[in-house]
């Protein structure tokens, strides 16, 4: 039977990752992490959970000893944040270009300088251009829930490639809430064991991997891998759903709708600042207002079709980011939007918000603020707007 | 084969460069000198020295680069290096 | 195996035809290497001159009969730890998982990862090509070139004579990390070089570490005839001494009773040809206190 215990956010992913049986896991400590690790090491301590763990000596190595463990054929797992994920990049690039289905969490992080250790999502973000899913999740249930979703989706042969879950740090990674704990025969019949047939390093099939490779054929594997994100948007949707036939729970497949019928006022919102952005929605609904709400919950691939179906009778939408562009002077998440609205030649005023970095709350008050103005923009449809910044 | 243009992988066979047109000059065994002793095999970094049905060194040409190892390391002096061309 | 075997029956796992330099010692070491590993071995040469002359292949074929990859310049040892560590856990111990990599990857930007492997006990053998700099990318400084070395990044000119320091001691190094089997060798001694690749083909717990001093013709500016000429005045003049270290304890496998002048060496190859006598001297000196504390530590154990 599936128990509801209280959990932090980083004890959630440690639950995800250990019903999905990986078979090796390397990770290296970093605030606001650190306690995934801890946790699944405890599980492994106390025989609750049986898998190599491999305490490496930075995160450079954790993902390159997950790398060389996928390409013998394991299912792996790591954790981490920010400088530890940067100190990743080399090998993390590498993790989706070869084609290596895995989950990471993320406990998000600001990126230094100046230093800080607080939560933000600029350090994945950052990262969306390097070939990975990436999953930003509201609450600890949805942690748990998609690092097993996760799997599945990396591991779904049209797609094979790796997948980020991304939740905020310290908001969710410290954040105690109760969580349901799935059956591991309930996981089983979801995620059955991962036999990797496209690429493998086993002397019983002897081959090279990633031998020197010419642009035009290099070509055919990026063209390849584009077109598995594009699957992969679909695949997402699809296993959300069949997760929710197994589970009882489900968080919209790529985005997440919520109370947009007749919204003028529409925010868009990432991660844990969706709690917040419900709240003033069903506040402002209360008082007759037409507002609605979309939540990205995959930035990459990014759902363009689902985005625009989702925006395009809005008269004006706002879009609350945890992390910056720095050549736009706005959100990045604000850039994706406009970029997915205008390829499908639709023009709204729409309003940069950003809010959240190195630690900062988004409180309701901020989530009151960004509405109220995208709700005054889409009255007067004033057509250029400048960043708000939620401080 | 794996399935194409996923990951970058080589299962299409064995690359091999024709090395052994780099040479300007080859080895050739002074058989009158060789005892057969197998010490030029220890060292050629090309693996073109091999044993014949009849357990006689010999050196296959196919790859080998003339770069002279064998002629230097060989204890009789049994191999010279003869220029491409020359007989 | 007896050394027949080794060059003249085991088979040749490496594509008979890489671009490797002529008289390349990386070259010979690497066959020599995998016809004692055999077939059920996975094989990772990270960026350098042995995966630069097609060793991991080029376009869809590989350069090896082995499974083969190649590591990031800075990961060889943690990407091959995670691959012999699920070998292990999936009760597949015989399938061995051998690094062939360079001085660069290994003295430089891959050390952290070899230091952390060496320290945790991955069951890996570490093989070492040491040609003494970034050969494969022109002939750049490393960690291990010798002092005064001419390379691309240390040249010689009017103010300045080739590296300013003495070359990094890798193999004492990952002694101190208390490896499970360290040796050095050298392509000249080929008893010597069977027995302790086989030596270390033989270890089931804890990393192996092989260093192999791979002159350099191209780099080093030598006749490539000279190669295995080179590599045992290298050891005849104490300038790579060969020893092992096994269960804390150093032992010297090829003594040399009365070692050469390290000028001999140092004379014959181009990289060195600036050297005044006070430079040689420099070499010379550093030489003799390494062998010395070599013999210190060769006779704390017994014979």
């Amino acid at each position: 039977m599936p128990v509801v215990k209280a959990l932090t956010g980083n004890e959630s992913a440690a639950h995800g990752a250990a019903l999905a049986r990986p078979d090796l896991i390397a990770a290296y400590p970093i605030t606001p992490q650190s306690s995934v690790v801890e946790n699944l090491a405890q599980m492994l301590a106390d025989g609750k959970l049986s898998c190599e763990m491999v305490e490496v000596e930075s995160e450079h190595s954790a993902m390159s000893v997950i790398q060389g463990a996928a390409l013998a054929g394991a299912r792996t797992f790591t954790a981490t944040s920010a400088q530890g994920l940067a100190l990743m990049y080399e090998p993390y690039f590498r993790m989706s270009t070869l084609r290596l289905p895995m989950v990471m969490a993320v406990a998000g992080r600001e990126m230094t300088s100046p230093e800080t250790i607080w939560g933000g999502q600029q350090d994945t973000v950052s990262l969306r251009e390097a070939g990975w899913i990436q999953f930003y999740v509201e609450d600890n249930q949805e942690i748990l829930d998609t690092v097993i979703q996760g799997y599945k989706v990396a591991e779904h042969q049209g797609v094979l490639l790796p997948v980020n879950v991304c939740y905020d740090g310290f908001f969710l990674s410290h954040l105690t809430e109760g969580v349901e704990i799935p059956d591991q025969e309930q996981v089983d019949s979801f995620l059955p064991q991962y036999r990797p047939q496209h690429v493998i390093l086993d002397p019983q099939r002897p081959m090279a991997v990633d031998p020197m490779t010419p642009g035009n054929l290099l070509m055919k594997y990026r063209r390849n891998h584009l077109e598995a994100m594009q699957t992969a948007l679909r695949v997402i949707d699809e296993i959300d759903a069949d997760f929710y036939r197994v589970f009882g729970r489900r968080y919209g497949g790529t985005i997440e709708e919520y109370r947009l019928e007749g919204a003028d006022a529409v925010l868009v919102t990432i991660g844990s600042m969706t709690g917040a952005a419900r709240e003033v929605v069903d506040l402002l609904r209360d008082q007759g207002k037409k507002v609605g709400l979309v939540k990205v919950r995959v930035l990459r691939p990014f759902p363009l079709k689902r985005i625009v179906r989702a925006l395009r009778s809005a008269k004006a939408i706002g879009v609350v980011d945890r992390s910056v562009s720095f050549g736009w002077n706005s959100g990045a998440l604000f850039q994706e939007v406009l970029a997915a609205l205008g390829s499908q030649g639709m023009v709204m005023p729409a309003v940069s918000f950003i809010g959240g970095l190195g630690g900062a709350d988004i409180s309701n008050d901020h989530m009151l603020k960004a509405l109220t103005t995208v709700l005054e923009v889409s009255a007067n449809q004033a057509a250029e707007q400048e960043t708000v910044w939620l401080d | 084969m794996t399935s194409t243009w996923i990951s970058p992988t080589g299962d299409e066979g064995i690359y091999q460069i024709d090395t052994g047109k780099w040479r300007t000059f080859r080895p050739v065994i002074n058989r009158d000198r060789c005892t057969n002793c197998k010490l030029c095999g220890y060292y050629c970094p090309v693996s073109s020295i091999k044993l014949s049905n009849q357990q006689q060194v010999h050196i296959d040409l196919s790859y080998c680069k003339g770069c002279a190892i064998c002629a230097t390391e060989c204890p009789r002096g049994a191999i010279d290096m003869v220029r491409e061309g020359e007989e | 195996m007896n050394l027949q075997e080794v060059f003249y029956g085991a088979e040749d796992l490496i594509s008979p035809g890489l671009s490797a330099c002529p008289g390349c010692a990386g070259e010979l070491t690497m066959r020599t290497v995998m016809k004692i590993m055999g077939k059920n071995t996975i094989l990772g040469v990270p960026p350098g001159c042995m995966a630069g002359a097609g060793v991991v292949g080029w376009n869809r074929l590989s350069g090896a009969k082995v499974p083969i990859t190649i590591p990031l310049l800075d990961n060889t040892a943690s990407m091959l730890a995670g691959i012999r560590r699920y070998y292990q856990s999936q009760g597949r111990n015989d399938v061995r998982v051998v690094a062939f990599a360079g001085d660069g990857a290994t003295a430089d930007a891959g050390f952290q990862a070899l230091s952390g492997a060496a320290e945790r006990g991955e069951n890996i053998i570490y093989i070492c090509y040491d040609n003494e700099g970034y050969m494969n990318t022109g002939f750049q400084r490393s960690g291990t070139s010798s002092k005064g070395s001419n390379t691309s990044t240390t040249p010689v000119g009017a103010m300045r004579k080739g590296k300013a320091q003495h070359k990094k001691d890798l193999p004492l190094l990952l002694a101190m990390h208390n490896a499970a089997y360290v040796a050095t060798v050298s392509p000249a001694y080929v008893q010597d070089f069977v027995r302790k690749i086989e030596k270390a083909k033989e270890v089931t717990c804890g990393l192996a570490y092989i260093h192999v001093l791979s002159p350099c013709p191209t780099g080093w500016w030598f006749d490539p005839k000279d190669t295995i000429k080179l590599a045992r005045l290298a050891v005849q003049t104490n300038f790579f001494p060969l020893y092992e270290y096994e269960d804390g304890r150093f032992y010297q496998t090829v003594s040399v009773k009365q070692a050469k002048p390290v000028q001999e060496f140092v004379s014959r190859l181009g990289k060195f040809k600036h050297l005044d006598q006070e430079a040689i001297a420099d070499l010379q000196q550093w030489t003799d206190r390494r062998a010395n504390l070599l013999q210190r530590l060769c006779a704390e154990s017994p014979a």
